[in-house]
């Protein structure tokens, strides 16, 4: 899996390119608008993490040039604007997500993944992972053929969860992923615990092993 | 207060009928003398009595003539009066009236008519400097708050990428963990106040001008479950009363703002096991929830104006929601009547 990250500030883009390496995604980096023409160009991508404000020009351009060129390379627009006419604009122009700085690299993580299995996976997108059964168009789950009923929380977090497999996750980075907008304005994540302790059980009750670890007391893994 | 036109008028006035009261003795005497030159001349010897009987004339004549040249020179002069104020005035008014409709907040520019008189067009040109000065130092003033926000985003960004990334590390020890969810939950906080700011900046900016007929009634149930798990968890008691189907018309993602925000700042103080109160009709929104102490009106909805003792938030929230009100002539009235905090909208 190749990802281009597109973004003109060297240290977040090595911050996002070794957290996505661990995930065998081979990431490459282009600092520039020109550097970024020439890559769109010449190689093909299965994601690319496009930043609007880039040196030497708008990556909104970049964006028009990518969807001219009629190629499959999922985009997410990663930008410091948070503007709603910016997010319009992107996602019309089809970009497939938009996610506004800052952010945590585990929600960038979870949303790339979510891209590449819908351009590589198609209409058939069954997500497995040991005994676990996820299928993502009917947003159900299943453990050896047995359904397990989980609310529409707790399914969201099972699936961040999977895509940030063995990734040491925080409350926070929970939180905000739980309840988007709102999760920032308040300073207490209690909430998140009774969800995961929910999820644990009825994983468990369903025969799954334990995969759910609680690390350092209030961080979170999914061991597998 | 006078107006500068009467002052002046007044004077000329005053000082047209001292001059003419003045004026006639010096008539009497010089038309006397005169007078008694030519008798004295011809030798013509009048009776006392008609030497009386012709100064009575004398002085009825001159009176009677200098009150008709007064009352004619009066109305000359209001005439020229309302003439000059209608024409040499002028400008002078028209700029009066540009400044008081001048609204520093709204992006118009004010022009001033051109005049030919060089007093006014040094005052108007004054002016122009003026506002100029004015207006570049409230944009600039703007723009800072935005730019600033913008650019702490990016670093902002950084430190998060980086804590994410120290996460992973495999040697991790209890005590550095913590150490980073402190990092975390003070970066998060950060992180909430500059987007908070960066919106306040936007609105003021007049962004998000998009307006739409919003069924109220609908997205505050919505709400209403979105923030279940806050309320829940802190035993809130809610009881609602929301009329169907009421229509606004307003920018959705402003009115969602609002909403987020009284949700928040209502769980947020409401004590454990308290109450809130939502109500929802034609033309009021209302929030009341329990509570022990009255904030501080003054504050409540300034920027950063901390209205309590204890207040875990930046006190953006509802600045942020008394300037949305403010876009839409709505009143965002705050009081505390029998242990209730009530936020109260009029539309």
């Amino acid at each position: 899996m190749k990802i281009l990250i597109i973004e003109d500030e060297a240290a977040l883009a090595k911050s996002i390119s070794d957290f996505l390496s661990q995930e065998d995604y081979l990431c490459e980096i282009a600092g520039s608008y020109s550097e970024a023409i020439v890559k769109i160009e010449s190689f093909q991508y299965d994601c690319i993490l496009l930043d609007l404000m880039l040196p030497g020009g708008d990556g909104i351009k970049l964006l028009k040039i990518i969807k001219d060129q009629k190629k499959q390379d999922g985009v997410i627009i990663i930008s410091a604007k948070n503007s709603l006419e910016d997010k319009v604009a992107g996602l019309k122009l089809g970009a497939d997500d938009y996610l506004a700085k800052p952010f945590h690299l585990s929600e960038l993580a979870a949303r790339v993944y979510s891209i590449i299995r819908r351009k590589n996976f198609g209409s058939d997108n069954m997500l497995e992972q040991k005994e676990i059964k996820v299928d993502l168009l009917a947003k159900k789950v299943s453990i050896q053929q047995r359904e397990v009923p989980l609310t529409k929380k707790e399914y969201d977090l099972l699936l961040y969860l999977m895509s940030n497999k063995n990734r040491v996750l925080s409350k926070s980075a929970l939180a905000e992923h739980l309840s988007g907008d709102i999760a920032d304005m308040f300073d207490n994540y209690d909430f998140v615990y009774a969800h995961i302790k929910n999820l644990k059980k009825k994983l468990q009750e369903a025969g799954a092993g334990n995969y759910l670890k609680t690390l350092y007391g209030s961080g979170y893994k999914w061991d597998v | 207060m006078k107006k500068l036109l009467n002052i002046s008028l007044k004077r000329f006035t005053l000082f047209a009928a001292i001059l003419l009261i003045c004026s006639i003795p010096v008539y009497y005497y010089i038309i006397r003398k005169l007078w008694a030159y030519e008798l004295g001349e011809h030798n013509i010897v009048l009776t006392s009595e008609a030497a009386k009987e012709d100064s009575f004339l004398i002085i009825l004549s001159i009176t009677s003539l200098t009150l008709l040249f007064f009352i004619l020179q009066l109305v000359g002069f209001v005439l020229i009066n309302l003439r000059v104020s209608r024409i040499l005035w002028k400008p002078f008014y028209d700029s009066i009236e540009k400044i008081r409709n001048f609204d520093l907040t709204k992006q118009e520019s004010i022009d001033f008519n051109s005049t030919e008189v060089l007093e006014f067009t040094e005052l108007n040109q004054s002016l122009d400097k003026l506002f100029l000065g004015n207006r570049s130092a409230y944009v600039q003033q703007k723009e800072f708050a935005e730019n600033a926000s913008h650019e702490l985003q990016t670093p902002l960004a950084i430190i998060q990428s980086k804590i994410d990334i120290l996460l992973q590390n495999k040697d991790l020890t209890d005590l550095q963990y913590q150490l980073l969810d402190e990092m975390q939950s003070a970066l998060s906080r950060v992180s909430r106040i500059n987007k908070n700011l960066l919106l306040l900046s936007k609105i003021e900016n007049n962004q998000f001008l998009e307006v739409e007929a919003l069924d109220i009634s609908a997205l505050l149930k919505e709400k209403i479950t979105v923030f279940d798990n806050f309320i829940q968890e802190k035993g809130i008691q809610v009881q609602a009363s929301i009329e169907p189907e009421i229509l606004l018309h307003a920018n959705d993602s402003l009115l969602i703002i609002i909403f987020n925000n009284l949700f928040t700042n209502a769980i947020r103080y409401t004590p454990r096991n308290g109450k809130l109160i939502i109500e929802l009709s034609k033309n009021q929104l209302r929030f009341s929830n329990s509570g022990d102490v009255s904030l501080n009106r003054s504050h409540v909805f300034q920027r950063f104006g901390k209205s309590s003792d204890h207040s875990p938030g930046a006190g953006l929230g509802l600045s942020l929601v008394n300037q949305i009100c403010k876009r839409y002539n709505w009143v965002l009235d705050y009081s505390f009547v029998n242990n209730f905090h009530l936020f109260t909208i009029t539309f």
